[in-house]
């Protein structure tokens, strides 16, 4: 669990984090650098968890419902209220499939790929500040962390790709390679305006920053969201990301019926949950990393505490947005992407994030 | 009423006299059929014979080639028609010995022939000398016989083998000495429309080459309607080649030829309600070519999808309450149609306006989310790209033909049914291009509504003891011996034609059926090789093929 020993000098100091709530309420802060552990270790349980909650009811059961309700159909209604009960019902016949390799696969490398793919979108939530004390740690290195970390899974993608022995997702994985190239600096660029704004990479900083008004509009005070102060950049951050995670219209490395299921084609049962989950989970990270820089973190109307709804209601946003292009959108060619990435999508968030510097500048 | 008009200029026709000075000495003698004058010509004057009617007598279109076995020769029909005018046709009849059924290829000529060559070799053992690509087509590789041959014997098992020496697993580069990849789209994949293999050689995401595997869906539809007794046997077989809910187009097809064949009269009435429940499956066809077509360029099952598949629904519904079934109709007969509209007739007559007085909405919808879209214009414009004058090479026809900008519908252009009492318009676009294709076939639709509306006005007015739904026709029908004929239908994916020669029976003695798809499909090579893997799909999508009418 790499969050739960993240050097704690780095950290802000006002913020207590949940490693040291925990170990406060339960005591475990009297044994030294072993209790220290023991409490950032279930610290990293209880959001691990969380979020892999949440990809449970996303995956078998929300995505159904949001595209059947694009759709014009009903989707999962039989088990239990709403259907949630499918819930249960798929997680047991995923499981209980056969786990079938294939001969010729490079097994370690095989094996690894759907480990390394949902681990490292798990590690990038260590960083994030959930609100309502919801944060396991917070180094000053916040923002290029949780980039650096997401962009590991590349490196599963393309691994699961050339070790399943097959050309389809050799395919799949080459395009992902190239796709995570060609976004991937868009997106950290873009990110980077945001940090001249707040002017740190810590996370805490950055939605600190944002609690600031923006304009007082009668009663209300609209935030300093960055995503209301540079839309453009927003907007620029959600496309790249959409490409970084890999869903429509830039599902290419999956690209069902064109190259069958990509670089996944060949995994099977516990394997596939693992990858579908990474999958999911990277759409949540993407979803909380667009929060905390464009969105205000877990800021919203209503008394601190309830900062985790707020956050969680912001990354499913984010989360239905992409159900929705799912449901409405084509995919572009895998040349179109290329060229819209590296002749599009770089060109104009350099020139975001000259003009941020050159308009701070002047301000400051 | 203004089809007459819209179709400009027909060809000057060529009269008999005309081909009689064209062909000259090479013809050895006639042999005429119902549809068409027919040259009997020596093997080794085929190509002579084709390209001299292509180039000086405008017979572009190479619609069909029938091979058959008599007890003392083989014989290859070449059917031909012009794009410009296909009432306008020629049977070249090529007989060849018992012993040595050698005949000179059609390929050079026309491209077509490359697929029906092969087919004819297959089937019934011809061999073509010139061809460029010998081999079986529909059955496996290492089948022994051709089951279309007078001494095969139908009642042999055969276990067939993988060819000899040949290892299924071995590492397969197309090419030691270069980059490319050979790759298997098919049989089993989640875009081919069925059961299509297609052997690719990609160089990275590029297509370099292509080779359609078809014959997975074969199921000797051509033999089994050979075994049918023409009154009511044969009916049921075309609603499974098309299956996709073109049934009634294809019973059409087979209701055509039977009936020009046998010389029956279908009482107009008859023919209305046949227009309309023809016109009812083109919408339905469509809607699952727009839904597919989606489902290839988007990538998923997603909203356009379930659209068309939704309102493809009510297109069910109502020809559910025609006929009484959902897929497999069985509703034409010889001589009309099996029954009248459904009791109460005001019902089904209101549901189908509601159907019709929604659609103008429901394409929109469709406009907003498909064509209209940015990102589908650049997915689709300027790839797939069939030139018109290769379109034709390889015979193509329907919305594939028409979207490439060949100006060929028989709706209009070899009148049947009550298509030219209608007014309606037929849609071409100059595209080439998938996206040229897409927006065909959504115009189409909306033509076809028109047409049912006008049926539907035609109908609720038809006085009440005039409503004869079926001609007299005798119980057997034993057309005269040795009559040979092939017609042609506008099915949903293009001209639907068959041939039936008769041996005085109730059975046919030839029963051929020339698919739409398959021709459109022998195209996608022309379409697809140099652009990428996407691409391919999305043309492979664009020609709206049916396995089960490809193979047979």
């Amino acid at each position: 669990m790499v969050e739960a020993i993240t050097p704690i000098a780095l950290q802000n100091d006002e913020t207590i984090l949940l490693p040291e709530r925990i170990g406060d309420l339960t005591g475990l802060d009297q044994f030294g650098v072993g209790g220290e552990l023991l409490a950032a270790f279930l610290a990293a349980f209880i959001v691990g968890n969380l979020m892999l909650a949440m990809t449970g009811v996303a995956g078998p059961w929300a995505k159904r419902k949001i595209t059947a309700a694009f759709t014009d159909r009903i989707a999962v209604n039989r088990l239990g209220p709403a259907g949630l009960f499918i819930i249960v019902a798929d997680s047991v016949r995923l499981l209980s499939k056969e786990l079938v390799i294939p001969e010729q696969a490079d097994r370690p490398a095989y094996d690894l790929a759907p480990i390394v793919v949902a681990a490292s979108a798990l590690l990038g939530f260590a960083v994030i500040p959930m609100g309502s004390g919801i944060h396991l740690a917070d180094p000053e290195v916040g923002l290029a962390y949780v980039f650096a970390i997401a962009g590991i899974a590349s490196i599963g993608l393309m691994m699961a790709g050339y070790a399943s022995s097959n050309k389809y997702s050799l395919l799949g994985g080459l395009r992902a390679v190239a796709q995570n190239i060609a976004y991937e600096i868009p997106l950290v660029v873009t990110g980077l305006s945001v940090v001249i704004f707040a002017g740190s990479l810590q996370m805490s900083t950055i939605v600190e920053a944002q609690a600031a008004t923006l304009v007082p509009l009668g009663p209300i005070d609209i935030p300093a969201w960055y995503a209301l102060v540079n839309p453009f950049a927003f907007v620029l951050f959600l496309v790249a990301n959409f490409a970084e995670v890999g869903r429509n219209p830039f599902d290419m490395p999956e690209a069902p019926t064109e190259i069958v299921a990509g670089y996944q084609t060949e995994y099977s049962s516990v394997y596939f949950v693992l990858i579908y989950l990474g999958e999911f989970l990277h759409i949540f990270l993407g979803g909380a990393i667009i929060a905390t820089i464009f969105l205000g973190g877990p800021a919203g109307p209503g008394p601190a505490e309830l900062g985790i709804v707020w956050f969680l209601i912001k990354i499913w946003a984010v989360f239905l947005l992409t159900q929705w292009l799912r449901s409405a959108v084509p995919r572009v060619r895998i040349d179109q992407m290329i060229e819209i990435g590296w002749k599009g999508l770089l060109v104009l968030s350099f020139a975001n994030l000259l003009l941020t510097a050159a308009i701070v500048g002047l301000i400051t | 009423m203004s089809t007459e008009l819209e179709r400009q200029q027909r060809p000057v026709e060529v009269t008999e006299g005309e081909l009689e000075a064209l062909i000259g000495d090479r013809a050895l003698a006639r042999d005429d059929h119902l549809n068409a004058p027919g040259f009997v010509v020596r093997p080794d004057d085929v190509q002579a014979v084709l390209t001299d009617l292509k180039e000086q007598a405008g017979f572009d279109h190479l619609s069909c080639l029938t091979a058959q076995q008599y007890e003392d020769r083989y014989e290859s029909i070449y059917h031909m028609k012009k794009y410009a005018d296909p009432t306008q046709e020629v049977s070249i009849v090529v007989p060849t010995s018992i012993d040595d059924p050698v005949s000179q290829s059609a390929e050079p000529v026309f491209r077509t022939a490359d697929w029906h060559e092969r087919e004819a070799f297959d089937l019934v053992g011809i061999d073509y000398e010139g061809h460029p690509d010998p081999r079986r087509i529909l059955l496996p590789e290492t089948w022994q016989g051709h089951p279309l041959s007078l001494d095969y014997d139908q009642e042999k098992p055969q276990i067939v083998t993988l060819s000899e020496h040949a290892n299924p697993i071995q590492p397969d580069h197309h090419d030691a000495e270069s980059d490319t990849m050979f790759l298997n789209i098919g049989p089993h994949h989640p875009a081919t429309h069925g059961v299509l293999h297609v052997k690719t050689v990609l160089d990275g995401e590029t297509v370099v080459d292509i080779d359609p595997d078809i014959g997975y869906l074969h199921r000797c539809e051509e033999q089994m309607c050979q075994q049918g007794t023409y009154r009511h046997q044969i009916m049921p077989y075309p609603d499974r080649w098309d299956y996709v809910s073109a049934g009634l187009l294809n019973e059409w097809a087979y209701a055509r030829a039977a009936e020009d064949l046998a010389d029956i009269e279908v009482p107009e009435y008859a023919q209305i309600i046949r227009t309309m429940g023809a016109e009812l499956c083109r919408i339905a066809s469509h809607m699952l070519a727009l839904g597919t077509f989606a489902l290839d360029v988007y990538g998923d099952f997603t909203a356009v999808f379930q659209y068309a598949f939704r309102d493809r629904e009510v297109v069910q519904d109502i020809l559910e309450d025609l006929t009484g079934q959902r897929l497999m109709f069985n509703y034409f007969r010889l001589g009309g149609v099996a029954w009248d509209l459904p009791e109460p007739r005001e019902e089904f007559i209101a549901k189908t306006r509601d159907f019709l007085d929604e659609l103008p909405a429901k394409v929109d919808e469709y406009n907003d989310l498909i064509t209209g879209n940015e990102i589908f214009q650049v997915r689709c414009t300027n790839t797939g790209v069939l030139e018109p004058e290769t379109a034709k090479d390889y015979g193509c026809t329907g919305p594939v033909a028409r979207g490439s900008g060949v100006d060929y519908d028989l709706r209009r252009d070899d009148p049947y049914g009550y298509y030219e009492n209608l007014d309606w318009d037929v849609i071409t676009k100059d595209g080439c291009d998938n996206y040229a294709r897409v927006l065909c076939r959504m115009q189409e639709v909306e033509e076809s509504a028109k047409i049912i509306e006008q049926c539907l006005d035609l109908l609720e007015d038809w006085p009440e003891d005039d409503r004869t739904v079926q001609a007299n026709v005798p119980r057997t029908l034993k057309p005269d011996a040795d009559a040979e004929i092939y017609r042609a239908v506008e099915g949903a994916k293009g001209e639907l034609g068959i041939y039936i020669r008769s041996d005085g029976t109730d059975k046919p003695a030839r029963f051929k059926i020339r698919s739409p798809c398959y021709h459109n499909l022998s195209a996608l090579e022309e379409m697809c090789e140099g652009e990428y893997i996407p691409d391919l799909i999305a043309s492979l999508g664009s020609l709206d093929i049916v396995l089960g009418e490809v193979d047979r």
